[in-house]
């Protein structure tokens, strides 16, 4: 109202042809040094997450205004959908639907063969996500970055760190929350790098995402690294993020150059994010409560006998035992209470893994 | 030219916004011009005495939220593109079509090279050429819009 007032005060007395108030080198120093400073604050110290999340609030509505045309759109075509294409679309989907029933039953059967086996090498039993479909809003608009925002968030209990999935593979991971929405970094980010392992073969890798074009890059593999075009690469699951056995990408291209000790490996990823609307958002619980704290008293014992090789001795009830059956490294041995806990707690995930080449032997 | 109103910039601000949060993807979220840096040149050589570089810088910070970048980074470039925008107003104001066209070209540019060095000091990888071309889009836009009857001030060379 103030400005209003003045704004009429200034057509009254003076001409418009003057501007009043600092001079614009003082508006750009201020201004730009309000920006570098909130830069600084936002990429180093990570003040603003909670006033981000804020006002992404405040937007969700504009941005619901703007997301309109195109929902209309394709509700429209779909409303108009012809008969024919239902009725094919129906066809197809009902044998798709036959096939992975068939699949299904054999996938029961063998998860309780397998917890069956479990129990009898008594290793702890193999993880169940819990997953929420979520469909994708818009792609991200930073150019630079590879990101898109689905339309699940805080409210419908999504966390960062979650893995994102299609029918055909491994999108990406949730990296920022939003009340309504969240904010997913694709794996062709250059940003996101996915604990890989080979199909064929099981070697184990790290890819990158490459960032300019939709590929993935497996740096530090030496020249005479076991791996083929066409090679499908899927999750090893060792991080904790991703379940394992997803499939990622497929390998496209091997460089090898005489100048370099790597292998320079170009990866396709099979998941597909422009083909897609649909996405499921994967999240592996946390083990048990009192794993946790059991940790922090085992810690605790071993900076009180300041033993250097503190992992050595966490991993010690495996390899003093050569006589047990087991090949896998968790055995809930009663000698050693504490040692135990932490032991399952690292090496969880990778027990699933481990185990599944031993099965298949 | 009548006085602007504050209404009418709060307005054209708001609709460019809607404009930037449409669902762009692929070669369309490429050739995507800045509706928003566009509206507020506009409203700087028409009314410098409403929108300043105070409007740009916090528009940017609008732009930030939207694209989830860090913030700061289109703020500081809106400023600085604003700055060059407010210092030359009053020959803009005097300029004929062609020669605004080129000067607003050169605006989009400026604010385009100051997010890309920003983004390159975060370590984000060169995009090419194309990185330029919603530059080339904007004023294409801009040109349409005055050929529409858009009234910025400037003077036709027969008038």
């Amino acid at each position: 109202m103030a400005r209003r007032f003045n704004q009429k005060l200034e057509q009254q007395s003076a001409p418009a042809f003057f501007v009043h108030g600092p001079s614009p080198l003082a508006r750009l120093a201020f201004f730009s040094a309000l920006s570098l400073a909130l830069m600084a604050a936002d990429s180093r110290l990570e003040y603003l997450a909670s006033v981000r999340q804020n006002l992404q609030a405040l937007l969700h509505p504009l941005q619901l205004l703007a997301n309109a045309p195109s929902r209309l759109y394709r509700d429209t075509s779909e409303y108009f959908s012809t008969h024919e294409y239902l009725l094919n679309e129906n066809r197809k989907l009902k044998k798709n639907a036959l096939k992975q029933a068939v699949e299904l039953q054999k996938l029961s059967t063998l998860e309780l063969e397998n917890d069956n086996l479990r129990q009898l090498l008594q290793t702890n039993k193999s993880i169940i996500e819990t997953s929420v479909a979520a469909e994708i809003m818009h792609v991200g608009r930073d150019l630079f970055t590879k990101k898109i925002i689905v339309n699940r968030g805080a409210t419908h209990n999504i966390a960062a760190g979650e893995a994102v999935v299609d029918a055909t593979g491994v999108i990406g991971q949730v990296t920022r929350i939003y009340p309504l929405s969240s904010e997913v970094t694709l794996i062709t980010d250059k940003s996101l790098a996915i604990p890989i392992q080979v199909e064929r073969n099981g070697l184990r890798a790290i890819a990158f995402g490459h960032g300019r074009d939709n590929t993935l890059d497996l740096p530090y593999l030496p020249t005479n690294v076991d791996i083929q075009r066409g090679d499908k690469l899927v999750t090893s699951g060792i991080d904790g993020v991703y379940p394992a056995g997803l499939a990622v990408a497929i390998v496209s291209q091997i460089e090898i150059t005489p100048d370099s000790p790597f292998a320079r490996i170009i990866c396709v990823p099979t998941g597909g994010v422009e083909n897609h609307k649909q996405v499921l958002l994967v999240s592996i619980p946390h083990t048990i409560e009192p794993v946790k704290t059991e940790i922090i008293s085992t810690v605790k014992l071993e900076a009180k006998a300041k033993n250097p090789e503190s992992k050595v001795i966490a991993i010690k009830p495996t390899v003093a035992k050569p006589g047990v059956r087991e090949p896998t490294a968790v055995k809930a041995g009663p000698e050693k209470p504490q040692l135990i806990p932490e032991v399952k707690s690292i090496i969880t995930t990778p027990t699933n893994n481990v185990s599944k080449p031993h099965a298949t032997e | 030219m009548p006085p602007s109103k504050l209404k009418s910039i709060y307005l054209s601000l708001a609709i460019a916004f809607v404009f930037l949060l449409l669902p762009w993807s692929g070669f369309a979220l490429k050739i995507r011009p800045d509706f928003i840096l566009l509206v507020i040149i506009f409203w700087l050589i028409r009314a410098p005495n409403l929108c300043n570089v105070g409007t740009a810088w916090f528009l940017g910070l609008f732009v930030d939220l939207a694209t989830g970048g860090i913030f700061g980074q289109f703020a500081l470039a809106y400023t600085i593109t604003a700055f060059f925008a407010v210092t030359y107003q009053r020959r803009l104001v005097l300029f004929n079509h062609t020669q605004q066209l080129i000067y607003v070209f050169f605006l989009l540019m400026i604010s385009q090279i100051v997010l890309l060095i920003i983004k390159t000091f975060s370590g984000a990888e060169a995009l090419g050429w194309d990185y330029f071309l919603p530059s080339f889009l904007g004023v294409l836009l801009w040109r349409v819009a005055v050929v529409f009857g858009l009234n910025t001030g400037g003077r036709s060379r027969g008038a």
